[in-house]
């Protein structure tokens, strides 16, 4: 029967989840790591705790061909511009997570030259946290990532408003 | 040629250079002035101390010394196996000694480092520019009146604007 | 038609600009490079991307604070550096640790410098293409992170050393698991040996780069594999042993030809001397305690004597609050040791403070990278990521 074979073939859903569902499924990384976090993120990608399962297959190391910025690692004065200058050339849909203490707050490094938390000047969606954090914390991160992009809607894409 | 000797010798050698010779925990330390750091490296050299492994500075403003900045020399004779610490004081008006680029090349990166970060300059240095900190750096970092904190440069940045009507994400997680 | 010659051809140098942000640069590191065509005539390395102040925070933290601090230097072998720091403010304060101690420092370190020359040899060869290489050293190394985990309780930052002792004894059973890596550590060694030493690829591409003399390897200050490969004969476990290095019988690896080839062959050998080293500490290590007297000041007692008794709690107190215990003498100690990459020491001046008045780090990898604008000169452009590959560049210790 004609609905027998709509129930099982046909899926419907509004366009937001579905393309919401894309976006989070398939996040494609570019990892930014200057220190510790970064070796443990290498760790993250290598065989044990495998990131590639959630869809995060294609590690590009060009902003241009990502979605996801991974700042893992403490960032310094002369860096920030240079971090601030990649984040700007990611096109939209784009998301950061702040691995580690020194990304999202500054870590043990209350010097001169440490920017104490990213997030003053580059919006970040998830945080986590660890010294450095294990491989599972990163991936418990990366889940709650998935969340926040399944909940978004289109029109928090849309241009804002000018003054 | 066993390193007592050679300090003794050099002690007669240059009388007004050598201010002091000490030691601590069984390592030798030579304190000399400033401007003749050059001759007496020169001389340690040729007798036999073929290695330098360490150049650094140190700001004696509340430890007290003879003079306000000591950059230190760490040297290394591979045939007989023996170190030796070499200060050379210099004030605070005239920061300034000689370079040793010419004896050894590793001196080239550390005496860039010690200029970023006591702003004590090194006459004959093919490349005195800072280091570590960005160009438009002011001040001297490890200077004891240099606060840890900073002067408010970690704070100097553009806060970016996506342009998108996005609102910061407020779940706090569960 | 008359063909166009090289002579004849208008070109014009070429400024490239090689990172901060680049994949085979490991860690922050820029290069401004003028190129030729293809060849580089002239590098310019520039540093300071993760300077973090490391020397300013020094001066606020006080000694056994400051050892988490340095796990954050090399943060491919982090025991190597804590063994250093401790040494040095061992020998500032004289201190003399147990024999059990020192054995337990020797197999951390050579433990981390078996997983730093894997993952050196791994990187270099990803930089390559030969991938194999990278995942069999990364499979391994996380067997050695669970080792760590056991013993420190971390994988990375290990913060396992005190001044005067260990921070907590090691498991029993604990020589068993070791065992067993290391077997493993041979048999993966022996795995990467025989897909790279022979291989048509490799050779071209690693020998006869970045050849390096005995002369200019002393003027500019290299040590460790990088001076062994150039046929200098110097290692400080067997010139200047610290920490019960002359209780163990190895073999100290030098090649002489001083390229890219020499300096991994110099790094698989002493993976193997490592394991030997391994296996010795475990079979003659003593019994004993591992934590020196804590009236002294300076260790903390273990925590059960802190719950239990008055003595411990009064020296818990004496260690951690701040005007009180630790009170080293005035002067200043510098102690060398072997880590993986070259000479690190650290040079400690004390003006009597339970903080340091100053902690410097002599960093293997700054000095080692200061050549790195000799040699690629005269070399073809993806000639710099084998050369910056073999000279270890490790961010954390440069910029410090």
């Amino acid at each position: 029967m004609i609905q027998d074979d709509i129930k099982s073939n046909v899926l419907t859903t509004t366009l937001e989840s579905a393309i919401n569902w894309g976006r989070k499924n398939s996040l494609w990384p570019m990892p930014f790591g200057t220190a510790c976090c970064g070796i443990e993120f290498m760790a993250v990608l290598a065989a044990r705790t495998d990131l590639a399962r959630f869809g995060a297959e294609a590690i590009r190391f060009s902003p241009r061909q990502s979605d996801l910025l991974i700042v893992a690692g403490r960032i310094s004065i002369k860096m920030m511009p240079v971090l601030i200058r990649i984040y700007e050339q990611m096109p939209e849909p784009k998301w950061v997570m702040s691995m580690g203490a020194c990304a999202s707050t500054g870590g043990v490094f209350d010097t001169y030259s440490v920017i104490q938390g990213v997030d003053q000047f580059i919006p970040v969606d998830v945080y986590v946290p660890g010294c450095p954090p294990r491989p599972e914390g990163v991936v418990e991160g990366f889940i709650k990532l998935q969340d926040l992009v399944g909940k978004e809607k289109l029109s928090d894409y849309a241009p804002a408003p000018t003054k | 040629m066993p390193i007592a000797n050679i300090l003794s010798k050099i002690k007669e050698e240059f009388p007004d250079a050598v201010l002091d010779i000490t030691e601590f925990a069984g390592e030798k330390i030579l304190h000399v002035r400033g401007q003749d750091i050059f001759t007496l490296l020169t001389r340690l050299k040729a007798d036999g101390f073929n290695f330098l492994a360490d150049l650094t500075a140190i700001d004696n403003l509340t430890l007290g010394g003879y003079e306000r900045f000591a950059v230190s020399y760490h040297l290394l004779c591979h045939e007989t196996v023996e170190r030796l610490t070499v200060k050379a004081y210099i004030s605070e008006e005239t920061p300034s000694l000689p370079s040793v680029e010419s004896l050894w090349k590793t001196a080239d990166w550390q005496e860039r480092e010690v200029f970023d970060l006591y702003g004590i300059r090194f006459e004959g240095h093919p490349n005195l520019i800072r280091i570590m900190n960005p160009d438009d750096f002011e001040g001297y970092p490890l200077r004891k009146d240099y606060p840890r904190l900073g002067h408010k440069e970690r704070e100097n940045f553009p806060v970016v604007d996506r342009g998108i009507q996005k609102k910061e994400s407020n779940d706090q997680g569960n | 038609m008359t063909r166009v010659t090289e002579l004849s051809l208008e070109t014009d140098k070429m400024v490239l600009n090689f990172g901060p942000q680049h994949p085979s640069t490991h860690g922050t590191l820029r290069i401004i490079m003028e190129l030729d065509g293809e060849t580089v005539t002239k590098a310019t390395p520039e540093i300071g991307y993760l300077h973090s102040g490391f020397e300013k925070l020094g001066e606020d933290l006080d000694f056994n604070q400051y050892i988490t601090i340095t796990d954050r230097m090399n943060y491919l072998s982090p025991l190597c550096n804590n063994v250093s720091y401790a040494l040095a403010a061992e020998k500032l304060i004289g201190i003399e640790v147990s024999k059990r101690t020192e054995y337990i420092r020797v197999l951390m370190c050579e433990l981390s410098r078996i997983a730093d020359h894997l993952l050196n040899v791994g990187m270099l060869a990803v930089d390559l293409g030969a991938m194999t290489a990278f995942l069999y050293g990364f499979k391994l190394r996380e067997d050695i992170y669970d080792l760590f985990e056991i013993a420190t309780g971390t994988r990375l930052t290990t913060s396992y050393t005190l001044v005067g002792g260990l921070m907590r004894d090691i498991p029993d059973g604990y020589d068993k698991a070791v065992l067993k890596v290391l077997a493993e550590v041979d048999k993966v060694a022996n795995d990467i040996e025989t897909l790279l030493n022979k291989n048509r690829i490799w050779q071209d591409r690693t020998k006869k780069i970045g050849i390096i003399s005995k002369e200019d390897a002393i003027s500019y200050g290299i040590s460790g594999p990088m001076a062994r490969a150039s046929g200098i004969e110097w290692d400080i476990r067997v010139n200047e042993p610290y920490s019960s290095y002359e209780d163990f019988e190895f073999d100290v690896a030098i090649a002489l030809n001083g390229d890219v080839f020499d300096r991994y062959l110099v790094r698989m050998e002493e993976i193997r001397q490592s394991i030997k080293i391994c296996r010795q500490s475990l079979e003659k290590m003593p019994s004993g305690d591992v934590i020196v007297d804590p009236g002294l000041g300076y260790s903390l007692p273990p925590k059960d004597e802190v719950y239990n008794s008055i003595e411990g709690l009064i020296y818990h107190f004496e260690v951690t609050m701040p005007n009180r215990g630790m009170t080293p003498p005035v002067g200043e100690a510098y102690v060398p040791t072997e880590s993986p990459n070259g000479e690190l020491g650290f040079y400690i001046v004390s003006d009597g403070n339970r903080t340091p008045y100053r902690v410097r780090t002599r960093p293997p990898s700054l000095i080692n990278y200061s050549i790195f604008s000799k040699l690629i000169e005269g070399h073809m452009l993806s000639d710099a990521p084998a050369i910056i590959g073999s000279i270890n560049v490790i961010a954390g210790e440069l910029d410090r």
